[in-house]
């Protein structure tokens, strides 16, 4: 497990039958706060939309039994809304698309086990039945603090339910499809590329040689700059290392180079 | 083999794959043929293939962050957890929950136990001094009491009886399942709800019973007060287990003791959730209709009975007997 700060994602790993050790990233509080933020949104959203139509309905009625019946109705439907997304919201949505909430979906949150394995009905509704005690406290204290203290940021909820928060990344292709063999048939023509990076390092390259049009004039230079502090030691005794190129121009001979 | 190479060759068996996974995921594994799985299977092993490799050359890419997501999500869909079906449902209702109970039934003697303390502490209170029910009590039900009136009439002839009954139910409901969670403040939380809720019933009955109300008051909770403080003592019985593996884990550590009780609590205190719902129909429907006594307490008797026999006869027999309360 990298060390890391409990802001950045952190990995933890989980053990498989076939004896592989899976890694995932674990959520982090900002995601995981972010998720819960659009979920109450959400719902709030709703309540309100309901609450409105009701006071738009009853305003222009005259004072009837069929205004009084609509009154009621929409008193009986608000309090269930209510309740119901007090308690049934998030039980709701971990159980239907296994560990996944709109929130959670949206910023690519899910909850498994530690195992590695779905949760279940039980799981689910433990760690969101216990939610009012994680959310005790100004903004949630005791769940953050939980998250930030605990190795697997579980909060209580979670060491109950045995349950983890986890991030899943989603892979870009294009950079990929760069390589030489990633793509045609046959293996790629060996050129002997002159400079060998690791398969890390190259991919570091690429991602910016890919993203570097859409970056901030300010962002992108200070990222040039640790790039090539970064890349600069693994270049050492070939012509590059020597060359008076400025980095940009550098990092993209660079990568004609391997 | 150079990255490139790995990738042109493992890339269509991990889009097969993910298409594979994208349609179980969504339509589940009864909607697919067993050369369906064979492939599966299959392809996931292939892949944890890949992804071993991958660990060993290619450390610190996100080929390698994408493998390990896509053999975790195979893995979730062939170490599935059972998914909603009716017999899980029967199971989880006549086997789980009544089982979870009778196992932890020292907790829901604790539980009773501190509401009846409650009840006893309301007597006494006002029994003492009567101003002490204005502590528990709003002013318009003392009002009411103190003019020798029941405050339920006034209340349940203004509020329908479907809007009453969904506020009773949602804010009982409320209630209990705090009182389960408040078992992870170490227990204090449930006992303060159960002891706040005896303490308002005795409270009601002392001052009942002063003010010559008492056969009224009786005739209101009989069809509904059996069932609604069974499932309250029961849910905060859930929150007793918890406290019980915080405070006394044994030779777990904490965070182990509490994983394993959580799941029995849980079952203990969703048991209240239809149990509620009930009480707040009857308490809403029955409790304030001009039916006899004998009938709200046949209503009141046979569903609070048939509960307890509920939950502690249905589901597989434990091996040893169970303590008694």
């Amino acid at each position: 497990m990298s060390t890391t700060s409990t802001w950045d994602a952190r990995r933890t790993e989980l053990e498989l039958p076939e004896e592989i050790d899976l890694q995932v990233e674990l959520a982090n509080v900002g995601s995981r706060t972010l998720a819960i933020l659009v979920d109450l949104s959400l719902g709030g959203l709703v309540l309100f939309i309901v609450y409105a139509l009701s006071m738009l309905l009853g305003r222009n009625m005259v004072d009837d039994w069929l205004t009084k019946v609509s009154a009621n109705a929409f008193k009986t439907v608000l309090m269930l809304l209510i309740f119901g997304f007090q308690w049934g919201y998030f039980n709701f949505f971990e159980w239907l698309w296994n560990g996944q909430t709109p929130g959670k979906r949206l910023l690519h949150l899910r909850v498994i086990k530690v195992d590695g394995s779905p949760v279940s009905v039980v799981d689910v509704m433990l760690r969101n039945l216990s939610r009012p005690i994680d959310t005790l406290g100004p903004m949630g204290l005791i769940g953050l603090l939980m998250i930030f203290v605990s190795r697997k940021a579980q909060r209580l909820g979670d060491l109950m339910a045995r349950t983890l928060v986890i991030h899943e990344t989603k892979i870009d292709w294009s950079i990929f499809d760069q390589l030489p063999g990633a793509t045609g048939e046959g293996d790629a023509p060996r050129l002997a590329p002159a400079i060998r990076l690791t398969s890390a390092q190259w991919e570091l390259l690429h991602r910016y040689l890919n993203r570097r049009e859409k970056l901030q004039p300010e962002a992108r230079v200070r990222l040039v700059q640790s790039l090539y502090d970064t890349l600069k030691p693994a270049v050492l005794g070939t012509e590059l290392a020597l060359s008076p190129l400025p980095p940009e121009e550098w990092l993209v001979e660079l990568s004609k180079r391997t | 083999m150079t990255l490139g190479t790995f990738i042109r060759r493992g890339r269509p068996r991990w889009q097969k794959l993910e298409e594979m996974l994208g349609f179980i995921e969504v339509k589940g594994p009864r909607k697919t043929d067993r050369p369906f799985l064979r492939e599966l299977s299959a392809l996931y092993r292939a892949t944890t293939g890949d992804l071993a490799y991958a660990q060993t050359h290619y450390r610190g890419t996100t080929l390698l962050l994408f493998l390990h997501q896509l053999v975790a999500r195979a893995h979730n869909q062939i170490y599935r957890a059972h998914r909603f079906s009716p017999t899980e449902t029967g199971r989880f209702v006549f086997n789980d929950i009544p089982v979870a109970v009778r196992a932890h039934l020292q907790a829901v003697a604790w539980s009773a136990i501190i509401f009846l303390l409650g009840i006893a502490l309301g007597l006494s209170a006002v029994q003492f001094d009567e101003r002490a029910a204005s502590i528990v009590l709003p002013t318009n039900i003392l009002n009411s009491i103190y003019s020798g009136h029941m405050w339920t009439g006034s209340i349940f002839s203004v509020v329908p009886a479907a809007v009453a009954s969904t506020f009773l139910f949602t804010s009982n409901i409320s209630v209990a399942l705090l009182a389960f969670a408040g078992g992870l403040s170490f227990g204090l939380i449930t006992t303060w709800i159960l002891f706040q809720n005896g303490f308002m019933l005795g409270v009601s009955i002392k001052l009942c019973a002063d003010y010559g109300l008492l056969g009224a008051l009786f005739t209101f909770i009989a069809g509904h007060g059996l069932l609604e403080i069974s499932a309250i003592v029961l849910s905060g019985a859930g929150g007793y287990v918890i406290a019980n593996a915080l405070l006394n884990p044994g030779s777990y550590s904490r965070g182990d003791a509490l994983a394993r009780q959580g799941p029995d609590a849980v079952r203990m205190a969703i048991a209240c959730v239809p149990a509620l719902i009930t009480s707040g129909c009857i308490e809403a429907f029955i409790s304030p209709s001009n039916q006899p006594f004998w009938f709200k307490t046949a209503v009141g008797l046979t569903i609070g009975v048939s509960f307890w026999l509920y939950l502690l006869l249905t589901g597989k027999r434990a091996a040893t007997t169970a303590p008694s309360p």
